[in-house]
């Protein structure tokens, strides 16, 4: 349960301020898109050494890391949407993924991949969940101003010569580690929930990049920590009650959030109204 | 400082040129405006120059100028207005591209990018989101991010095009100001007019240069009819618009 609760906190930290950019980006789905890219590889490595910690975590990384590279240079020659070279490379790594296993395959083993098992943070899980949260926080401290303006404007980054492609590309990275660094013990899909859903949240709290990072990391922390409570007293699975916690405090900040949330439209609306001439 | 120099140039997309066999220089020091009626490649020449667009053929020689001696601010900027960030921290890009992705930016940097959003009239929204801005709001700040990116060719186009006239009159004489500087501006304009009062020179494009020098020579009865007549040669109903204003 400790150390449930460690690895999830770093998780947290790491995956809020990817998860902002994405969803400012309007590339919530890529994290779906790597989330399903790194199956294959830990399937083979599965097949290749047994429910090896170690084997599992490299085959998922390595796999996640073709999933990002390739598609970030399929989108580069602008011949297809960011979103659209994920889902071509992605599905490829998926099916290529069903294609191998097809003979071996096994419910218990299909099951732990998707959905984790707390189990899964064990010495590993939790060195390489501290080591992509403070590869996470590291690079945002030196290259914030890079990630914010490749995202706000990437015209302007390329023509000044600001390496806007190889933050791209560390982005992506990043974000692979990450969901790598989770799924293992909260299961590949429900990592991706805890990076987007907070983020999604927090921009219902502040306007600003840094102010929605602290913000999302503050939602994923508190989700987390409730949905492993649930967890150890219902019996739930871990990944999918953090999840569920997270929705539920998007619920809450779209509902009476400081910014654009519906009790701020009510009360908008009610103003017009009572200065409206009769 | 020898200006950029254009030897045969042809631009264009997906290998179907815009603009063909274009060759010249853009002086130092001088503001050059781009005319022509819509479509003609006045666009697609700074997109060219800017480095966005790769030439079919020729070349496009920029006198050891390197990217971060270039500032381009397109027509329909880049700029994702929803995305989190604020005026401030768009306008400090500027001062950032000059340094490059480790450099430090320090008191002096982040006074003169105060100075420079107090010159344009942003200071009481400096830390609203773009999202909150008006489009000349927006387009000042964009300009504010041009002057702290104090570069040596300034690339513009339309770049009054969504101002009311008090402020494109002030923003018109910045740009004077950069040329005189010793800069080298380049700017579309729609409008002849301004073409007129403001530019040094002028290139007059339809789908290759019909004319380029100082600004009486260039805009004179017989071109203006060439690029005209192109604009009428092509059937398209964007052009008839066009037609209108030249």
């Amino acid at each position: 349960m400790r150390a449930a609760a460690a690895g999830a906190l770093a998780l947290a930290l790491g995956g809020a301020p990817l998860g902002v950019l994405l969803v400012a980006r309007r590339m919530s789905l890529v994290g779906d898109a790597l989330s399903h890219g790194l199956l294959p590889g830990a399937a083979i490595a599965y097949l290749v050494a047994g429910p090896d910690p170690w084997a599992l975590t490299a085959g998922a990384l390595v796999a996640a890391l073709i999933v990002a590279g390739l598609s970030s240079l399929l989108a580069r020659t602008k011949r297809l949407p960011e979103d659209g070279a994920f889902a071509v490379v992605y599905l490829g790594a998926l099916a290529l993924g069903v294609a191998i296993l097809g003979p071996y395959r096994d419910p218990e083993v299909v099951e732990t991949l998707l959905f984790g098992s707390v189990r899964g943070l064990d010495a590993p899980g939790l060195i390489l969940a501290a080591a992509a949260a403070t590869a996470t926080l590291v690079s945002i401290a030196l290259f914030v101003r890079g990630f914010v303006g490749e995202s706000a404007d990437p015209t302007f980054m390329r023509v000044s010569g600001l390496e806007g492609a190889h933050l791209h590309l560390l982005l992506m990275m990043l974000t692979a580690l990450n969901l790598v660094a989770g799924f293992r013990a909260f299961g590949a899909l429900m990592t991706v929930a805890l990076m987007m859903v907070p983020a999604a949240a927090a921009r219902f709290w502040v306007r600003t990049y840094l102010g929605q990072a602290a913000v999302a990391a503050a939602v994923s922390a508190v989700a987390s920590a409730a949905g492993l409570l649930a967890a150890h007293h219902f019996g739930t699975e871990p990944g999918a009650a953090m999840a569920l916690a997270a929705v539920a405090l998007f619920c809450v900040s779209a509902g009476v959030g400081r910014e654009h949330s519906l009790l701020q439209s009510v009360i908008g609306r009610a103003h017009l109204k009572s200065r409206a001439p009769s | 400082m020898t200006g950029v120099a254009l030897d045969n140039l042809s631009l264009g997309y997906e290998g179907r040129p815009v603009l063909r066999g274009l060759s010249g220089v853009f002086p130092p020091g001088r503001l050059t405006g781009l005319a022509g009626p819509n479509g003609s490649g006045k666009s697609t020449l700074l997109k060219g120059l800017s480095g966005v667009l790769h030439p079919l053929g020729g070349r496009i020689d920029r006198g050891g100028l390197k990217a971060r001696d270039i500032a381009y601010l397109p027509q329909d900027a880049g700029l994702d207005r929803q995305f989190p960030i604020t005026v401030e921290e768009l306008v400090g890009l500027g001062a950032w591209a000059r340094q490059g992705l480790f450099g430090k930016v320090g008191t002096a940097d982040r006074a003169r990018r105060d100075e420079t959003l107090e010159t344009l009239g942003l200071t009481h929204v400096a830390d609203r989101p773009v999202s909150e801005l008006s489009g000349g709001q927006l387009q000042r700040a964009l300009f504010a991010r041009v002057l702290l990116q104090d570069a040596r060719l300034v690339l513009l186009d339309e770049p009054f095009s969504a101002l009311d006239e008090r402020t494109a009159t002030d923003l018109s004489r910045m740009v004077r100001g950069w040329a005189d500087q010793g800069r080298t501006v380049i700017l579309v304009l729609h409008d002849l007019d301004m073409a007129r009062e403001l530019c040094d020179e002028v290139l007059l494009l339809a789908g290759e240069a019909i004319s380029w020098g100082p600004t009486s020579q260039a805009l004179t009865t017989e071109a203006l009819g060439r690029a005209r007549r192109w604009a009428q040669a092509c059937e398209d109903p964007a052009h008839h618009h066009a037609e209108s204003r030249l």
